[in-house]
């Protein structure tokens, strides 16, 4: 008897973290067909940026998005200081540097815990989150807030580091690797984790490149792209970026992709605060920018961002657009749930690492 | 053996962490910490501050404003309803009067105390600085 | 009339609804109480499960239009009824309520009564996530039941006796089940896993997939007996296996005998908690992989060793 359901995945539902609507179609316990609905929490912010001068938007950028806010502002800031032609000094660059990849790090960590509760191992969500208290509290020791921290002005950062944190900072790092090795650990060893992530979600490499899917869902079906390595914005001209790659193309390698890169960028964090340059660590900016028309790239957690920002002369912008990249992932849902069971919808939606409020804006 | 303590893999971690610190407190039972570089309260030091607006111009909530009383003094007012405890004011004031401090603003029923005179200047002060008063928002 | 007296003693204080209440209060708080301290947690206050009972017992209870008021009332009660009339055959501590030969069918039996009034209480309020849950249960339950059925005869085999007094007092003289049918313990806890429906066989109430499976849509007071059933087959789960595998309070001569069950139950209790925390939640073909490629063959093996023994 094949008769078909569907089942409403949100907007409220214990899987979703943000308003998302997924009409499901399942017939016996394999999904058929699905349906999805963006917007419920559009709030008009490229509207509203209009309005605003070039400072007060810094901090409307910031709320796009709690997880990934730092590198929306690095992202609008880089953009506006190339409108005005200004030269960030290299310390600032440092600084802007280590606070994203303080959030790469608290990002994955809040992916990972996430990744779990939805497949039933609330464990590994307790210890993730546990573990990602070390990273905010370096990032509000820094900047005065745990998830928006106001880093970046136009022009620089208004964070600074002194000698007395230095050490505490350094040591807090070495033990959170460690810990991230141990977790690391679990997804690559533990059974049930892999026995339900395994062979789920499968994209293979020329899906990835007709969706233009990017970040670790990219990373993990063997598409080497990294914004970090390639584009070299802020300080990372300076550094080494290994980027983490895997080739099965499933959930469980994007698990791993996210895992290889918390290490990674715990890593590049080490080094920037150890070879942190001294200076000042921003410039003043001008109120008015000159007209123009200038698009910014950035590895946010979740791939890569991007900003277009035209001016025209005053001191509000005249447009700004925002692609984030969940909605490159978004796009590759409905063939990722071809054929699946209805338990493993729910992995192949945290596989993604959704943020619907960046997609929505 | 690998394949073995696959099955219970994460054994030693829990037992371990029978032993560790706990990460959550029985709130309010128990005292919270506000760790000391907090974003909380605007301050304002009477003494530096020049009444030049920067801040009001730059707040992206609206919740600073100034009020000039046509004989040279200025009143700073803060709504801590709309403020965002950004610290936008902090980066833009020239002087380094304006501050974020580490202390919360407490819920309140009445509308009065959600507007808060940060600084009273006199007309001695504003002849010190420069004009560049503008009007709020 | 005294005896009427002293039955309705047995029935509704000790070791009957109210001693089963207190039980069940007091081991739905240790059992998340631990599970919070492994995950690293504080754990909730001692009095938590009473409260949210009683907190469940004075919300508004509605259901969707179109169900069936009655039918929907009195799937928890019968759910309730089947777990405490199954307490009565199981001694606790050395008392019992009433035992004779064959009192282990009749409570395998009445612990087979909660899983079809949750899968109709899934049907009987329809709603997509309550029908699929529903689905999802009877599929558990045929996977589970056989595997649990069999691992609880080989003590009945061994001891020759089908009651689980005799069974219980066979064991503490002689040796614990657990010890020599290790297989047979083992199968009958990963069973007890799947009946409770708690992690990683909570398949039918999936939080993150079906919201709350076939209690989606009760509340109030249906629902608090709902979770008052469950939290009390988890005791009387729990009582069982302490009788049938590790010698019910049996003769220690260190301690008296109701501490030792005592001790006996919390640990079976111990045994669950860590299960539930050390590993994800399976999806229904696994679970129904595993029942009948793994746990059955076992079972089986298990009884045919039982009878070798017994034979030899």
């Amino acid at each position: 008897m094949s008769t078909r359901i569907t089942i409403p995945i949100g907007p409220q539902h214990p899987l979703l973290k943000e308003p998302l609507s997924f009409m499901i179609t399942v017939e016996g316990e394999r999904v058929v067909d699905s349906a999805l609905r963006l917007g419920y929490v559009h709030r008009g912010i490229e509207r509203l940026c209009q309005t605003k001068t070039y400072v007060q938007n810094l901090h409307l950028f910031e709320r796009v998005c709690g997880i990934c806010s730092h590198v929306h502002t690095t992202a609008y800031c880089q953009g506006v200081e190339a409108l005005l032609g200004l030269e960030v000094p290299l310390r600032g660059l440092y600084l802007r540097t280590l606070l994203c990849e303080l959030e790469r790090v608290h990002s994955h960590l809040l992916w990972l815990g996430v990744l779990g509760e939805n497949i039933g191992f609330q464990t590994i969500f307790m210890y993730a989150w546990r573990d990602r208290e070390i990273a905010l509290d370096i990032m509000e020791e820094l900047s005065g807030g745990r998830v928006t921290h106001s880093g970046n002005v136009i022009g620089g950062v208004r964070i600074d580091v002194g000698d007395a944190q230095f050490s505490s900072i350094v040591s807090r790092l070495n033990d959170l690797e460690q810990r991230v090795e141990k977790l690391l650990g679990v997804i690559q060893h533990e059974r049930t984790l892999r026995v339900r992530t395994q062979g789920i979600g499968y994209l293979s490499p020329e899906e990835i490149r007709r969706y233009c899917v990017v970040g670790p869902v990219a990373r993990a079906s063997g598409v080497d792209v990294d914004l970090r390595r390639d584009c070299k914005y802020a300080a990372y001209g300076r550094l080494h970026v290994n980027v983490a790659l895997a080739h099965e193309g499933d959930v469980w390698a994007r698990t791993l992709v996210r895992a290889r890169e918390a290490i990674e960028s715990l890593r590049l964090c080490r080094q920037l605060l150890v070879g942190l340059p001294e200076g000042p660590t921003r410039v003043r900016a001008p109120r008015r920018v000159p007209p123009g028309e200038v698009v910014s790239r950035a590895e946010a957690p979740r791939g890569e961002l991007l900003y277009y920002i035209r001016s025209d002369g005053s001191d509000k912008p005249a447009r700004v657009k925002i692609r984030t990249p969940t909605l490159t992932s978004l796009i590759t849902v409905h063939d990722q749930l071809e054929g699946v069971e209805t338990a493993d919808v729910s992995v192949v939606l945290s596989g993604i690492d959704l943020c619907i409020a960046c997609v929505d804006r | 053996m690998l394949r073995l303590r696959s099955i219970v893999y994460l054994l030693p971690d829990l037992v371990r962490t029978l032993f560790t610190r706990r990460s959550t407190v029985r709130y309010p039972f128990g005292p919270l910490e506000l760790p000391p570089y907090f974003r909380g309260r605007v301050v304002v030091d009477a003494e530096l501050c020049r009444g030049c607006g920067a801040c009001v111009r730059d707040c992206p909530s609206t919740g600073l404003r100034l009020r000039h009383d046509g004989h040279g003094g200025f009143r700073l007012l803060h709504y801590p309803d709309r403020c965002a405890n950004c610290g936008q004011c902090e980066a833009s004031c020239r002087t380094g009067a304006i501050r974020l401090v580490g202390a919360y603003v407490a819920p309140t029923h009445a509308r009065e105390e959600l507007v808060e005179t940060l600084v009273k200047g006199s007309g001695e002060l504003k002849k010190r600085g420069t004009s560049q008063a503008h009007p709020s928002t | 009339m005294a005896d009427l007296l002293v039955a309705l003693a047995k029935l509704l204080l000790f070791p009957g609804f109210a001693f089963l209440f207190a039980c069940a209060m007091l081991f739905a708080w240790i059992d998340r109480l631990v599970i919070a301290r492994l995950q690293g947690r504080v754990g909730p206050p001692w009095f938590q499960p009473l409260a949210d009972w009683i907190k469940l017992m004075a919300k508004e209870d509605i259901l969707p239009t179109g169900t069936n008021g009655w039918v929907c009332a009195a799937l928890p009660v019968l759910s309730l009824a089947a777990v405490l009339t199954a307490s009565i055959y199981i001694p606790v501590g050395g008392w019992i309520a009433h035992a004779f030969e064959g009192d282990l069918i009749v409570v395998l039996f009445l612990l087979s009564l909660p899983p079809l009034a949750y899968f109709l209480g899934g049907w009987a309020t329809g709603g997509v996530y309550s029908v699929i849950g529903g689905n999802r249960s009877l599929l558990q339950y045929f996977s589970y039941e056989v595997p649990f059925l069999m691992a609880l005869c080989s003590p009945a085999i061994l001891s020759g006796s089908w009651s689980i007094a005799e069974i219980a007092a066979r064991q503490s003289e002689t040796i614990w089940g657990a010890l020599v049918q290790p297989l047979g313990f083992i199968l009958a806890l990963v069973g007890l896993i799947g009946k409770l429906k708690r992690a990683p066989f909570d398949i039918p109430k999936a939080k993150s997939e079906i919201v709350a499976g076939p209690l989606t849509e009760f509340s109030g007071r249906k629902l608090a007996l709902w979770h008052l059933s469950i939290e009390v087959k988890t005791v009387v789960g729990i009582f069982l296996l302490v009788n049938a595998f590790l010698g019910g309070s049996g003769v220690s001569g260190l301690l008296p005998a109701p501490i030792t069950f005592a001790i006996k139950s919390l640990l079976v209790l111990l045994i669950l908690s860590v299960a539930s925390v050390l590993y994800a939640r399976l999806r229904i073909d696994q679970l129904a992989n595993l029942g009948w490629r793994v746990l059955a063959p076992l079972a089986l093996l298990q009884i045919a060793a039982t009878v070798w023994i017994g034979a030899t």
